[in-house]
C-alpha cells in the first residue's frame, strides 16, 4: 500500500536521520519527502513522507516514529 | 556572573544530577574535561577502565544496582566507536546510561581530522537520544535533558558528544534547575481497559502472569508479589525478569524462553488468560509466534507504546508503568486459588527435574557440570548474591539454577546477547552495591572478550568474585552444531591461556579446580576472601543446555532432551 506519513517534530539536526533510520531498518524506500518549518516560534518542522508498506506493518512503524524524542506528532493515511 | 569553562560546567551539571561515579578513559578530545575532573576527585569517583567497551558495560552494571543512570566518558574517534556495543546492549535491555564523548573542534568537524568519527551518525540508531554540543552555554540544559530522557519512560542509553572547543569555551553557568518536559501519550480508554483486564483475570480458569525487566526497572517487585498472591496466579519470568520475584515463592513457576523451564513454556499454550507485564515477547520467549498461545486472551502492559501489538496482538493492550498499573489493578482482583492449574505446572516441573535437573545438579561421576557449580554457589550464598552472567551456556545455567531470593540480583545481557558483558558489568555492580556479594559467572570464551578489565578490578581493589566455567569451547554454538548442524563442529574449540597465570599477573588470588572434591572448598575460599578472587573451573566440555525450544518451534514443542 502507498502511505503518506505526516510527522511534526522539533526542528533539530538529526531528526530526519533518526526517522529515515527507522525506515531503513525495515528496508523501506522513501518515494517522496518534504520537510519545512511550520512554526517559527516553537521551531516545529513538518515532514511529509511517501512510502510503500504492507498494511500490518504501518501501525507498528508509526508508533516507533512517534517514540522518537523529538517527534511531537505522527500519523499516516493511505493514498488512493 | 562568573564565567567558567564548558568542562567545568559539565562537572557542575553532573554533580547536580547526583553523579558520583564515572567509568571512563581519557584521550585527546576529552582532555579539557579530564582536566576539570582533576578538581572534582573528592566528589566524583573516576574508574579507569582498560577498554571503552568496558566503560559502557560497567555503567550498565552500575545502573542495574543503583537504579540511577550509569555514566561513561571517553574520547573521540576510536574511544567513541568502542562504546557502541555497550550502547546497543543498553538499548536492547532498556538500561539508562549517559555516555559523554569528546569530539574534535567544531571547525574540524567533517574534515577527517585526527581521531574524528561521526559519532552522532554512528550511535543514532542505538540510542534513545543523542546530541552534539558545540557551545559551552548549552551544557547545563543538555546534561539535564540527557539524564531525564535516559531515566524516564522506557529507559535507555543517551549520548552527548562535546567538541573540544566547547569544553574550553567560557560560559555563564546557569544553576537554575532546568525543567525538562517530554511529550506523554495518555490513553483515553485507560480506566476502561483496567476494568476489562481485571474482569478477564477474575473470570479466568487458567490465568498466567508473565513478567520481565519492566518490574525491576520500575521497582515494582512488591506490587508484583501482591498482585499474584491476590489472584493466586502462577507467574513466570523472562531472563531479565529473574530475581524480581523470589524463586522460592509458591506462585513462581520458573523461567520462560528457549532455555527456560519446561512447565512455563509448555503451559503458555494451555492458559486461557495471559497477563504479560514489563516484557516485550522477545523471539527467544515466544518461539514461533504463529503458534504462540492461540487459545489465550492476552493482556499486555508495557511502558513503551511501540511494544504493544508489535509481536503479539493483545486483546487488551495497556500503555502504563508496571508499578503504577499493578498498584491500581490489585484491589480489583478477586482473591482466588488455582490449585488444579498450578498442579499442572508442578507435574511438568517434576518431569523436568527427573529428566534434566537432578542429573545436572547432582552428577555422581565424570567431569564437573556447570549446573552443580551454580547450585553450590547458590547454596553457599543462600540465593542472596548478585550474579552477573555473561552470554552462552553458563548464562542459561546460571539463570536456571541460581536460587534468587533478593531483587536486583541477576545482571546479564539479554536482548543483544553481548559476550564480554559480565566482567565489566560486575565492576559497575560492585561499585553501586559495595555491600552485596557480586559474583561474575563467565564462560571461557566470554571471559576473553573483555579480559583486560581484570586491570580495572586490580586498580580499584574491587571485591568481585569471578567464576570461569571453562569447557574449552564456545559451548552454545557447539550445542547448536551438535543438534542442528550434524555435529560439524566448526571453529568452536578454544585453546585457552592459563587463566591462573593471567590472574597472577593482575595480583588476583586464584585457583584452578579440576576435580569435584575440590569444588566446594575452593568456592568457600573464594567467598571468604576479602578482595577479588578468580576460580577457573574445568567443566564438562560437551554439556548441552536443556530444556530447549528449537529455533522456529512453538513454545509447547519445548524439548527435555
Amino acid at each position: 500500500m502507498r502511505y503518506v506519513l505526516t510527522i511534526k517534530s522539533e526542528n533539530a539536526p538529526g531528526t530526519l536521520y533518526r526517522i529515515a533510520g527507522l525506515l531503513l531498518r525495515k528496508k523501506i524506500n522513501i518515494e517522496s519527502l518534504h520537510v519545512k518549518e511550520i512554526d517559527r516560534k516553537k521551531h516545529i518542522s513538518l515532514f511529509t513522507i511517501e512510502i510503500f508498506l504492507s498494511t500490518h506493518l504501518m501501525a507498528k512503524l508509526i508508533k516507533q516514529i512517534d517514540r522518537v524524542v523529538e517527534v511531537t506528532h505522527a500519523e499516516y493515511r493511505r493514498m488512493q | 556572573m562568573e564565567k567558567i569553562s564548558g568542562a567545568q560546567a559539565l562537572m557542575k551539571s553532573l554533580l547536580r544530577e547526583g553523579v558520583d561515579t564515572i567509568f571512563g578513559y581519557p584521550g585527546g578530545a576529552i582532555m579539557p574535561v579530564y582536566d576539570a575532573l582533576y578538581d572534582y576527585k573528592d566528589s566524583i569517583r573516576h574508574v579507569l577502565v582498560r577498554h571503552e567497551q568496558g566503560a559502557a558495560h560497567a555503567a550498565e552494571g552500575y545502573s542495574r544496582l543503583s537504579g540511577k543512570p550509569g555514566v561513561c566518558m571517553v574520547t573521540s574517534g576510536p574511544g567513541a566507536t568502542n562504546l557502541v556495543t555497550g550502547i546497543a546492549d543498553a538499548m536492547s535491555d532498556s538500561i539508562p546510561i549517559v555516555c559523554i564523548t569528546g569530539q574534535v573542534t567544531a571547525a574540524a568537524l567533517g574534515t577527517d581530522a585526527f581521531q574524528e568519527a561521526p559519532v552522532i551518525g554512528i550511535v543514532t540508531p542505538v540510542t534513545k537520544w543523542c546530541y552534539q554540543i558545540t557551545n559551552a552555554a548549552e551544557i547545563p540544559h543538555i546534561v539535564a535533558k540527557a539524564f531525564h530522557i535516559a531515566s524516564s519512560g522506557r529507559k535507555g542509553p543517551v549520548l552527548i558528544d562535546i567538541t573540544k572547543d566547547a569544553q574550553f569555551e567560557l560560559c555563564e553557568y546557569d544553576d537554575s534547575i532546568q525543567t525538562i518536559t517530554l511529550k506523554s501519550r495518555h490513553d483515553p480508554h485507560f480506566a476502561k481497559k483496567l476494568d476489562r483486564a481485571a474482569a478477564l483475570l477474575n473470570s479466568a480458569k487458567r490465568p498466567y502472569v508473565l513478567f520481565g525487566h519492566g518490574i525491576s526497572l520500575s521497582k515494582a517487585e512488591n506490587e508484583l508479589v501482591q498482585f499474584v498472591e491476590q489472584g493466586g496466579f502462577p507467574a513466570a519470568s523472562t531472563l531479565l525478569g529473574l530475581s524480581s520475584m523470589p524463586k522460592s515463592h509458591p506462585l513462581y513457576m520458573g523461567m520462560l524462553g528457549m532455555h527456560g523451564n519446561y512447565a512455563p513454556n509448555k503451559l503458555t499454550n494451555k492458559a486461557d488468560v495471559i497477563f504479560a507485564i514489563g516484557m516485550r515477547f522477545d523471539d527467544r520467549v515466544t518461539g514461533d509466534i504463529k503458534k504462540y498461545a492461540p487459545q489465550a486472551k492476552i493482556i499486555h502492559v508495557d511502558i513503551d507504546h511501540a511494544e504493544l501489538d508489535k509481536v503479539i496482538t493483545a486483546d487488551i493492550a495497556i500503555h502504563a508503568d508496571a508499578k503504577e498499573f499493578l498498584a491500581q489493578i490489585t484491589p480489583l482482583i478477586k482473591s482466588r486459588k488455582h490449585d488444579e492449574w498450578i498442579g499442572q505446572f508442578k507435574k511438568l516441573d517434576t518431569e523436568e527435574r527427573e529428566v534434566v535437573v537432578d542429573a545436572e545438579l547432582y552428577p555422581k561421576s565424570g567431569e564437573i557440570s556447570m549446573a552443580e557449580v551454580v547450585r553450590i554457589v547458590s547454596e553457599k550464598t543462600k540465593g542472596k548474591a548478585v550474579i552477573v552472567a555473561d552470554v552462552g551456556q553458563h548464562q542459561m545455567v546460571s539463570a536456571r539454577y541460581y536460587g534468587f531470593e533478593n531483587s536486583d540480583s541477576f545482571i546479564t545481557s539479554g536482548g543483544l546477547g553481548t559476550m564480554g558483558f559480565a566482567l565489566p558489568a560486575s565492576i559497575g555492580a560492585k561499585i553501586a552495591g559495595p555491600k552485596r556479594e557480586v559474583i561474575a559467572i563467565i564462560g571461557d570464551g566470554s571471559f576473553q572478550m573483555n579480559i583486560q578489565e581484570l586491570g580495572t578490578i586490580m586498580q580499584e581493589k574491587l571485591s568481585v568474585k569471578i567464576i570461569i566455567l571453562n569447557n574449552r569451547h564456545l559451548g552454545m554454538v557447539r550445542q547448536w552444531q551438535e543438534l542442528f548442524f550434524e555435529e560439524r563442529y566448526s571453529f568452536v574449540h578454544m585453546e585457552n591461556p592459563n587463566f591462573n597465570k593471567i590472574a597472577d599477573g593482575y595480583s588476583i588470588p586464584n585457583e584452578l579446580v579440576e576435580e569435584r572434591k575440590d569444588l566446594a572448598p575452593a568456592l568457600d575460599r573464594m567467598l571468604k576472601a576479602e578482595g577479588s578472587y578468580l576460580l577457573d573451573i574445568m567443566v564438562k566440555r560437551d554439556e548441552n543446555v536443556f530444556p530447549m525450544i528449537p529455533s522456529g518451534a512453538a513454545v509447547d514443542e519445548v524439548r527435555l532432551k
